[in-house]
């Protein structure tokens, strides 16, 4: 089912084209030693909805993105994707799941220093069976789609930050994932790169019909999705709802004077 | 300066089990490096003993030409052996890099930062040299049990002696503190280089350097050795010198001449990557199995001999003179067979640990851990057939118009050959293999924060 995503076919904002609900978690606990990081976390998250995850260091928002992506395996609690309880699959089955209906992009250093940045977005289409030829082809269209026409064959090494970070976009898209998550995705860049990173980050995966899972310390970056909660010593404390998507917004919060693809 | 030295063992710990295994697999080179040099070097004097005291008349007759072979033997493994040594010096310093790094950004100046590396490096130097030493011990009753010369080289033969022990209790270490203070110098030279990990061109003229001193240390002990035949000798080494000098230009091209062959033809993930990475450093890929390369070749020529000799009817000395040279060239094939096992081995955990952060995320990302190992497999794999069975199977081809059906009616040689090459590539993957550890706990850990 799952092949390739294509850049250009975007089913819209809200891609109501998906059946039944989203990602959710009902009592999520994890513990590391005597040291509880999660406590009991409620989640839900519609399809093509995006969700930024705050809170104070140490407060687990790691520990809950990788509960929710089927890194860790929680001590209590389930995970549905689409209906389907996904938290305690074997390991085997999660990479699969993480593969086929997840996308990541991390702070920085996801990309494979010796691949060139088509090869890095081609490389999770090909493990999910599609040919070189083809996974290559649409790693192109999605690297052109983000900016970034004209570096296909750069190495990681030659990117800047915010470049690198649009590659790993493209790789987190390609595979058309149900879920984005985010640790973090700005970490490592300057506030203009980084806006322009969640810009684009927001919008394709919007576009895609995906949900977006963003873990932040930045106010700034979490407006730009449509959610937001606020963890707390393992728990979620606060939930905020955007009710009417007002982009451009955060867009002119952000990105005013800065503009350009950096 | 103390402070420093003193905070030394708590970089140690503070790497964890990482650099626990990586140390290990230092002193194992270190170790494996210093036994078979003691060994090498302990067969030619057992060769030189046999020709100053001959016990037959055949000894009397053929003695001489014995230590010509094991001296083309000692220069064969000879470049293998500095390169494992020099491997292992870097792998040492490999896992420090980045602390030592922080170290520099912190203010300690560049002369302790060298002095602490030096001092770790040439403590694994020392630890490895007393362990190849133990090692030599072992092996030497195994060495006595291959015949030579219708007999066997005595244990007391091939003993180097408490000088011998001495020159490699001290040229070890030394030898493993300069190549550690040279892989450092880039952490010297710029801290803030090796906090990005950009490394900066290599140092051609080092290695030059490296050469003219192995070159001159030969002379010099070929000459001390009591200029037996010393012009055959020279010219002897003259020609391998350039074999080897050519083999090197070449060998690093080739294999990305290969590279290229393989990513044009990558229909998987693990062939493409595999391809990508031989591409990338065609000259890393080159250290493990270049020795493999004139060992292999010389190897079968030799393999090839017996053969020959069989045809042509010739004497029992003939005859026992062949059998010796075909086991001496397997012998030799073997030590640089086992040579490029340790050597794919320390590269392989250098490998994995420098690309730890993004092996571990794209394993968290769903790429599976199998991938990872396919890839390993065919990076060393591909080379290794190349160059150690290629090397091997071109000679062979070279002479089978001499050889013609002898091949077939006395295919002893060329059985032992095969054998050597099977076991031999058995050993390298084995030692591959032997890094899964490593890269599984690598790939198990979340903990992907910038260092
Ligand atoms: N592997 C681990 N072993 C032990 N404790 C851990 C481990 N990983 C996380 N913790 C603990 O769990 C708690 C939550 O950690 P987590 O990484 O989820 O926090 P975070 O909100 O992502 O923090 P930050 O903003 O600093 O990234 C912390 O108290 C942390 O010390
Ligand atoms: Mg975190």
């Amino acid at each position: 089912m799952h092949t390739t995503g294509t850049p250009g076919a975007a089913p819209g904002a809200a891609a109501p084209t998906r059946t039944s609900d989203g990602l959710r978690a009902r009592g999520l606990v994890h513990r590391f030693g005597s040291t509880t990081a999660l406590a009991g976390v409620d989640l839900d998250l519609a399809p093509g909805r995006s969700l930024a995850v705050m809170g104070p260091s140490g407060s687990g928002k790691s520990t809950l993105l990788h509960c929710l992506a089927g890194i860790l395996v929680p001590d209590d609690g389930s995970v549905t994707l689409r209906g389907r309880e996904v938290a305690r699959l074997d390991e085997r089955e999660r990479s699969l799941l993480r593969r086929r209906h997840y996308g990541f992009v991390f702070q920085f250093g996801q990309l494979l220093p010796e691949l060139p940045a088509v090869e890095n977005v081609a490389l999770p289409a090909m493990l999910n069976g599609a040919p070189r030829a083809r996974a290559t082809e649409h790693a192109r269209q999605w690297l052109v789609r983000l900016g970034l026409a004209g570096m296909e064959e750069r190495r990681p090494g030659e990117l800047s930050g915010g470049q690198a970070q649009r590659v790993a976009v493209a790789r987190a898209l390609i595979t058309g994932p149900d879920v984005v998550f985010a640790d973090e995705p700005t970490g490592a860049l300057d506030q203009a790169t980084g806006a322009n990173v969640m810009r684009i980050l927001t919008e394709t995966t919007r576009a895609a019909g995906a949900s977006l899972v963003v873990v932040t310390h930045d106010k700034g970056v979490a407006d730009w999705c449509e959610e937001r909660i606020e963890v707390r010593d393992g728990l979620v404390v606060g939930h905020h709802v955007r009710e009417s998507w007002d982009g451009a917004a955060a867009r002119a919060d952000l990105s005013a004077g800065h503009g350009g693809l950096r | 300066m103390r402070a420093v030295l003193a905070l030394a063992p708590r970089l140690r710990t503070a790497g964890g089990s990482d650099t626990r295994l990586t140390t290990g697999l230092a002193v194992l080179a270190f170790a494996v490096t210093t036994a078979l040099t003691l060994s090498v070097v302990g067969g030619l004097r057992g060769f030189m003993a046999r020709a100053a005291n001959p016990t037959s008349q055949y000894e009397v007759d053929y003695a001489e030409p014995y230590v010509w072979l094991a001296w083309i033997a000692v220069v064969l493994l000879l470049v293998p052996l500095v390169t494992l040594g020099g491997a292992a010096a870097r792998l040492g310093v490999a896992r420090r890099d980045a602390r030592l790094a922080t170290l520099r950004l912190l203010g300690v100046t560049p002369r302790e930062v060298v002095v602490l590396t030096v001092v770790e490096t040439a403590a694994q130097g020392l630890a490895g040299a007393v362990a190849g030493m133990v090692l030599y011990g072992v092996l030497l009753p195994v060495w006595s049990l291959v015949p030579f010369m219708g007999s066997h080289l005595t244990v007391g033969e091939m003993w180097v002696g408490a000088p011998g022990l001495l020159v490699a209790a001290v040229a070890v270490p030394l030898l493993a503190a300069v190549s550690g203070a040279v892989s450092l110098r880039r952490v010297v030279v710029s801290p803030l280089g090796v906090a990005r990990r950009q490394t900066p061109r290599r140092l051609g003229w080092v290695r030059l350097l490296v050469a003219v001193v192995g070159v001159g240390l030969f002379m010099v002990v070929s000459v001390a050795g009591g200029g037996l035949g010393a012009a055959v000798i020279g010219v002897l080494i003259a020609c391998l010198g350039i074999a080897f000098a050519t083999l090197n230009a070449v060998g690093p091209w080739v294999l990305g001449l290969y590279a290229r062959l393989l990513l044009w033809r990558a229909r998987t993930p693990a062939r493409l990557l595999a391809a990508r990475r031989l591409l990338d450093d065609p000259r890393a890929a080159w250290r493990v199995v270049g020795g493999l390369g004139l060992a292999g070749f010389v190897a079968g020529c030799l393999a090839v001999l017996p053969a020959l000799t069989m045809e042509a009817g010739s004497s029992a000395e003939d005859r026992l003179m062949v059998d010796d040279l075909t086991t001496g060239a397997m012998l030799t094939l073997v030590i640089a067979f086992v040579l490029a096992a340790v050597s794919a081995g320390v590269a392989q955990a250098s490998a994995v640990l420098d690309r730890r952060r993004e092996y571990a995320l794209q394993h968290l990302a769903g790429v599976p851990a199998e991938l990872f190992h396919e890839v390993r497999r065919r990076e060393v794999l591909g080379p290794l057939l190349l160059v150690g069975v290629g090397s091997a199977a071109v000679a062979v081809v070279m002479l089978s118009p001499l050889l013609g059906f002898a091949g077939v009616t006395n295919p002893r040689g060329l059985l032992l050959l095969g054998g050597c090459l099977v076991g031999g590539v058995l050993l390298v993957l084995a030692a591959v293999e032997s890094t899964r550890p490593l890269l599984r706990q690598v790939l198990a850990s979340r903990d992907v924060r910038p260092d």
